[in-house]
């Protein structure tokens, strides 16, 4: 909703002189909306893998919104790479199906593959978890394949990168967390170790580049890359790990999407995404410095905000199942990548300005001032409905 | 369900598929342009509508001739109609389209990937059928052969036909192991379809703004490069 709010201005701005093109923009805009609503509702993985195909295609033409060679060619490789992970997932869910059907299930349901689950062979079970894995973790931006995913956001228009950085990866997540009860009877800790060392190498990588970034909105991307690693390692941690990642999931998608508005508010103040030709913000346009400033804190996981709270909640899960290496490594890494955002953003937001002073459209204004208020609201307080929702959540999550 | 004779002759029919089949991906690596792969992707698409029409009638299975009646519809009549359409230009012309890797070296890669495919299934063919154990290792790697594929071509079709060349392998092994509904057959072909459209209409876009569809030589987005 608030992308829509959002899109408002910035959409007029971007396509001003041409209805037509922010006719089309609307029109995408809801179908890959829609696309995205369908995924959750379904019962069937065969018919929820089609629904991800069509989150895809239904957005490719809003990734290349700008027509641009560069925009052109980061929606050729969005398409590309995430249809093709998407299809070697099939064959996983094939290998699932069969295994249902070896088991005498009949109806094709989440429920009744976690229930044939212990009656699939080991090594059929394996191969479709990695299959699964790798195909939908392309989608999801885990690394290597991660590749789509900051070309896309970096050329996107704001409100799309809000979508598929905080809306469409953690649709795709959910697929594999769906599935997640059925891995569980893989014998041995095989599941959980290849979700574990995924999820690390991920936001290991992911903090590195932060720290080489030159682009803003690349900067959020790779943002996004850290904490789908994030959730991949919590999932890893077993039960004791299952709050933090249905709370994290809920936390990135509001952090990831104030941060991209902010990002958006600088990119129309300044007319660029270049980290080095943005200094002084705060004067330039205060409401997007300061937005900009209180999005880098919140998406790096710093206190108060809800993202600090479900990192800690992981921290704990880890502590618990004594798994201190996996803490201990995700401690540097999130330090490191705390620092990569902090100083880039430290360094746009102070200093001398570099454009001359801006205002922030009404539209990007509401939008942000809405998306704040979870995000602020969830960093001091978890109200009792939403925290027995998250706990029904984690039920999805165990066999 | 049929027996005796008749059933040896189908899973033997099949066997003889499959073997095209696997060869149908090797042939994917050769052709230097566009028309000459799309040529061979209507022809391993009919192959996978020929494996699910004698598996249907092998196991009597009407969903697995509606998988046939499908994929013969949206993979040899649609999606190549379609392409020729949108892409007309870039079909027609004679160009030498690049490849990353030489068409000796690409073979050598995929009779590794073909061992290896066989290798990582082999632990499932224990006590199953004959025709699981002749459309799921064979689909497998025909899928990885696919994803090289894609890989080393640099150009849109290519890629484009490549990543439906991995969708025919994952369904090859798909219509051996896994019985669907009829909506979720239909609702896979048409999607199949509204992929191809999309990529077709983004790669027209690109030869128009491009000038070409060498997709390979889009490189302003690497890392490193300030916007």
């Amino acid at each position: 909703m608030t992308a829509l709010v959002y899109s408002w201005d910035y959409i007029r701005h971007l396509a001003r002189g041409h209805p037509e093109k922010e006719r089309r923009y609307y029109m995408n805009l809801n179908l890959f909306v829609a696309s995205l609503l369908v995924v959750p509702l379904l019962l069937q993985p065969a018919l929820t893998w089609v629904a991800v195909e069509l989150t895809t295609v239904l957005s490719v033409f809003l990734v290349s919104f700008d027509n641009t060679p560069p925009a052109l060619e980061a929606a050729w490789k969005y398409a590309v790479i995430t249809i093709t992970g998407a299809t070697v997932a099939v064959l996983g869910i094939f290998l699932l199906l069969w295994g249902l059907a070896s088991a005498g299930g009949s109806a094709q349901t989440w429920s009744a593959l976690v229930a044939a689950a212990p009656h699939m062979p080991a090594a059929q079970l394996k191969l479709a978890f990695v299959l699964i894995l790798l195909g939908f973790g392309t989608k999801v931006g885990i690394v290597p394949m991660h590749t789509w995913l900051p070309d896309a956001h970096s050329q996107a228009p704001t409100p799309v990168c809000a979508l598929l950085s905080g809306v469409e990866v953690t649709t795709i997540l959910y697929v594999i967390m769906r599935l997640w009860p059925v891995f569980q009877g893989v014998p041995g800790l095989f599941a959980t170790r290849w979700l574990e060392v995924v999820g690390l190498v991920s936001v290991g990588v992911a903090a590195f580049l932060l720290i080489q970034v030159h682009d803003f909105k690349r900067l959020f991307a790779f943002s996004t890359v850290e904490h789908m690693g994030i959730l991949l390692t919590a999932l890893g941690l077993g039960p004791a790990g299952d709050f933090g990642t249905t709370y994290q999931l809920l936390t990135h998608g509001l952090a990831k999407s104030v941060a991209f508005y902010a990002a958006g508010s600088v990119l129309m103040a300044t007319g660029t995404r270049n980290i080095a030709s943005v200094r002084g913000l705060i004067r330039i346009s205060p409401v997007a410095g300061v937005t900009l400033l209180l999005s880098g804190l919140a998406v790096a996981g710093a206190p108060p905000f809800a993202v600090f709270l479900s990192e800690l909640s992981i921290f704990r899960a880890a502590v618990s199942v004594n798994e201190v290496w996996v803490l201990g490594l995700l401690l540097f890494f999130l330090a490191v990548a705390f620092l990569g955002i902090m100083l880039h953003i430290n360094a746009m937001v102070f200093g001398q300005p570099s454009h001359p002073p801006s205002s922030t459209p009404g539209s990007l204004k509401l939008a942000m001032a809405v998306g704040w208020i979870p995000l602020v609201v969830l960093g001091v307080y978890l109200p009792p409905p939403l925290d027995h929702l998250l706990v029904l959540a984690t039920h999805a999550l165990r066999r | 369900m049929t027996g005796g004779f008749a059933a040896n002759l189908l899973v033997d029919l099949d066997a003889l598929v499959g073997g095209l089949f696997i060869l149908s991906a090797f042939f994917l690596m050769a052709p230097r342009q566009a028309q000459g792969f799309l040529k061979h992707f209507v022809r391993q698409s009919f192959l996978l509508a020929l494996s699910a029409l004698l598996l249907g009638w092998l196991h009597g299975s009407v969903e697995l001739l509606l998988v046939a009646l499908i994929t013969l519809l949206a993979k040899t009549l649609i999606i190549p109609g379609l392409l020729t359409r949108t892409l007309e230009r870039e079909l027609r012309s004679r160009r030498e389209v690049e490849l990353a890797v030489s068409v000796p070296a690409s073979l050598l890669v995929a009779i590794v990937i073909t061992v290896l495919a066989f290798v990582f299934v082999a632990p499932l063919l224990h006590g199953v059928g004959p025709t699981v154990d002749i459309n799921l290792p064979i689909g497998f790697a025909v899928t990885l052969i696919g994803v090289y594929t894609l890989a080393v071509r640099r150009e849109a079709v290519p890629q484009m036909l490549a990543v439906m060349a991995i969708d025919n392998g994952a369904f090859f092994a798909g219509i051996a192991i896994a019985s669907s509904s009829a909506i979720v057959e239909l609702a896979a072909g048409l999607e199949g379809v509204v992929v191809v459209l999309v990529v077709a209409i983004l790669a027209r876009t690109i030869a128009q703004h491009v000038g070409s569809t060498a997709v390979g030589d889009l490189t302003s987005l690497k890392e490193g490069t300030p916007s």
